[in-house]
């Protein structure tokens, strides 16, 4: 029952940690230079685009300007939708000339939101976008799921020690004479304490083994459909299960808490005797 | 040698002990007695330091237990054997275990504490029952099991609060009769009790407290 108790607590934030290691190597580089996409009027010629991206390269916030000829751009456009056949007939090339501008560092958010401004102002610029937007709601997302995370996870591992520190209360309760009689023929209080630290490792680390068992189920429960998940998204990922590192951590854990939670129990219940 | 130098304890405004002096001396057997409240529960407490002097001091061997560091308290205690009125034996363990615990403490190895307590339960007539659970002897048998517990690991001092307090005079001259024979091989023991019949048949020194103070010893 302590067991499961000790279990459970530990193996939801192990799980939600795991789930957060899965995710986090979806996300490309976040490092990499962000880039703006800066769509040009469909009037200017490729000179007129060249020029452009002369002028950009001058800049000292940016760090590298790649032209995208409209040409080039309808060929890869119709290849990644398939309806190459279909742009073929059309008499003109409906896109523009496009830049592809890499902001230097610091790739902050408003220093690249600063940049786009100044690009948008020039004259001869359509439009211009930054790319990667939505990966950096994504990272912001993935960040506050890790607090959310590790603060549940706190919660859950105090539950785990009131638990504990529960079960050694009674456990000292029950040894009350036991101690009382082994203080006065001159126990030490390691002595005293010997069998407690056991009982906390005891439940503390089959918590943990516990927890793991239960990581290890989950993750092969739901790796089936996630794989196919990640087939359908041409990832090349596979889930990462909790290997031995998680278990061992959670093992850990669950008999550090133990410990220490016996450590508290007794020593608390030792004070209040010297104070009686 | 125990001394006890101008022992004061109060609890608030009682006064459980005033300014006692009393000297133990090696290897005797004394006892203590006096009414009840008179403070000889107080006196021992003090002396396993189980409770430390509102003032005053006691010397064990001519060292002051005030110096003594909390750290060195526990083998401090192993130097003295306690007999306990309830005789506070454990019921979730066998005779062989209980008396055994004051040598596991010490870390005594299993043959050694093994031939030990059945040396102590051979002392008090007891060696039959190593195995039994102690709950099963009668209230002399179990007496006599805390004495052994108490000897077992051969200390310096006896120490005994009512010992006899819940035991019929037969046994209770049976109990003291074997701390006599403790003493006769070296260890000074000290005897809180209000049997004043038993005492004064056996030929001891026997120190009163009246209300916290020393109110007379007998001549041995
Ligand atoms: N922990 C305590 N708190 C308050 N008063 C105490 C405490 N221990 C002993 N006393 C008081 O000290 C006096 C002596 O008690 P005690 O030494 O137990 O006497 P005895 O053992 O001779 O019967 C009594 O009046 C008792 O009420
Ligand atoms: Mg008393």
């Amino acid at each position: 029952m302590v067991w499961l108790v000790v279990a459970i607590s530990l193996a939801l934030p192990g799980a939600m940690l795991l789930t957060l290691d899965n995710l986090r190597p979806l996300i490309p580089d976040l490092e990499r230079p962000a880039q703006v996409s800066v769509m040009l009027a469909g009037v200017l010629d490729l000179e007129q685009a060249e020029a452009l991206q002369r002028e950009l390269a001058t800049w000292e916030s940016v760090e590298d300007v790649t032209l995208v000829r409209r040409d080039e751009a309808l060929a890869v456009f119709g290849e990644q939708t398939g309806l190459s056949g279909l742009l073929m007939s059309l008499d003109h090339n409906p896109l523009p000339h496009a830049l592809l501008v890499s902001s230097s560092a610091p790739r902050t958010d408003a220093a690249l939101s600063q940049l786009v401004e100044a690009i948008d102002a020039l004259s001869g610029v359509d439009r211009a976008i930054i790319d990667n937007q939505w990966m950096s709601r994504l990272k912001q997302a993935l960040l506050a799921t890790e607090r959310w995370g590790i603060a549940l996870g706190a919660a859950m591992v105090l539950g785990a020690i009131l638990a504990l520190a529960n079960t050694l209360h009674l456990a000292v309760d029950a040894r009350r004479e036991e101690i009382l009689v082994v203080r006065v023929i001159g126990g030490s209080p390691g002595f005293i304490r010997r069998p407690f630290l056991y009982t906390g490792l005891y439940f503390g680390a089959g918590g943990g083994l516990l927890a793991g068992v239960m990581l290890w189920v989950l993750s092969l429960w739901i790796a089936g459909p996630v794989n196919a998940l990640f087939v359908l998204y041409g990832s090349l990922g596979q889930i990462q299960g909790p290997g031995v590192g998680y278990p061992l951590a959670l093992i850990g854990l669950g008999a550090g808490l133990g410990w220490l939670t016996s450590w508290a129990a007794s020593a608390r219940y030792f004070s209040r005797l010297e104070a009686s | 040698m125990i001394e006890f130098e101008r022992v004061s304890r109060c609890f608030g405004d009682q006064d459980a002990l005033r300014s006692l002096n009393l000297t133990i001396e090696q290897g005797e057997m004394a006892f203590l007695t006096g009414h009840s409240g008179a403070g000889k529960s107080t006196l021992l407490r003090l002396l396993l330091l189980l409770d430390r002097p509102s003032s005053g001091d006691i010397h064990v061997n001519g060292e002051p237990t005030s110096k003594i560091r909390s750290r060195m308290v526990p083998r401090y205690r192993r130097r003295f054997g306690v007999v306990f009125q309830d005789h506070r034996l454990l019921f979730d363990r066998s005779v062989h275990d209980n008396v055994a615990l004051p040598l596991v403490m010490a870390g005594f190895s299993p043959t050694d504490t093994a031939r030990r307590v059945r040396a102590a339960l051979d002392k008090v007539g007891l060696l039959s029952h190593e195995q039994a659970n102690p709950a099963v002897l009668s209230g002399g048998e179990q007496q006599r099991v805390g004495i052994a517990r108490a000897v077992v690991a051969r200390p310096e001092f006896l120490i005994a609060d009512e010992p006899t307090g819940n035991l019929d005079p037969q046994l209770s001259s049976e109990i003291m009769s074997l701390f006599e024979a403790f003493n006769q091989v070296g260890v000074t023991v000290l005897v809180a009790t209000h049997d004043l019949p038993l005492i004064s048949r056996l030929r001891h020194r026997i120190i009163t407290l009246h209300e916290g103070r020393l109110a007379g010893v007998t001549a041995q």
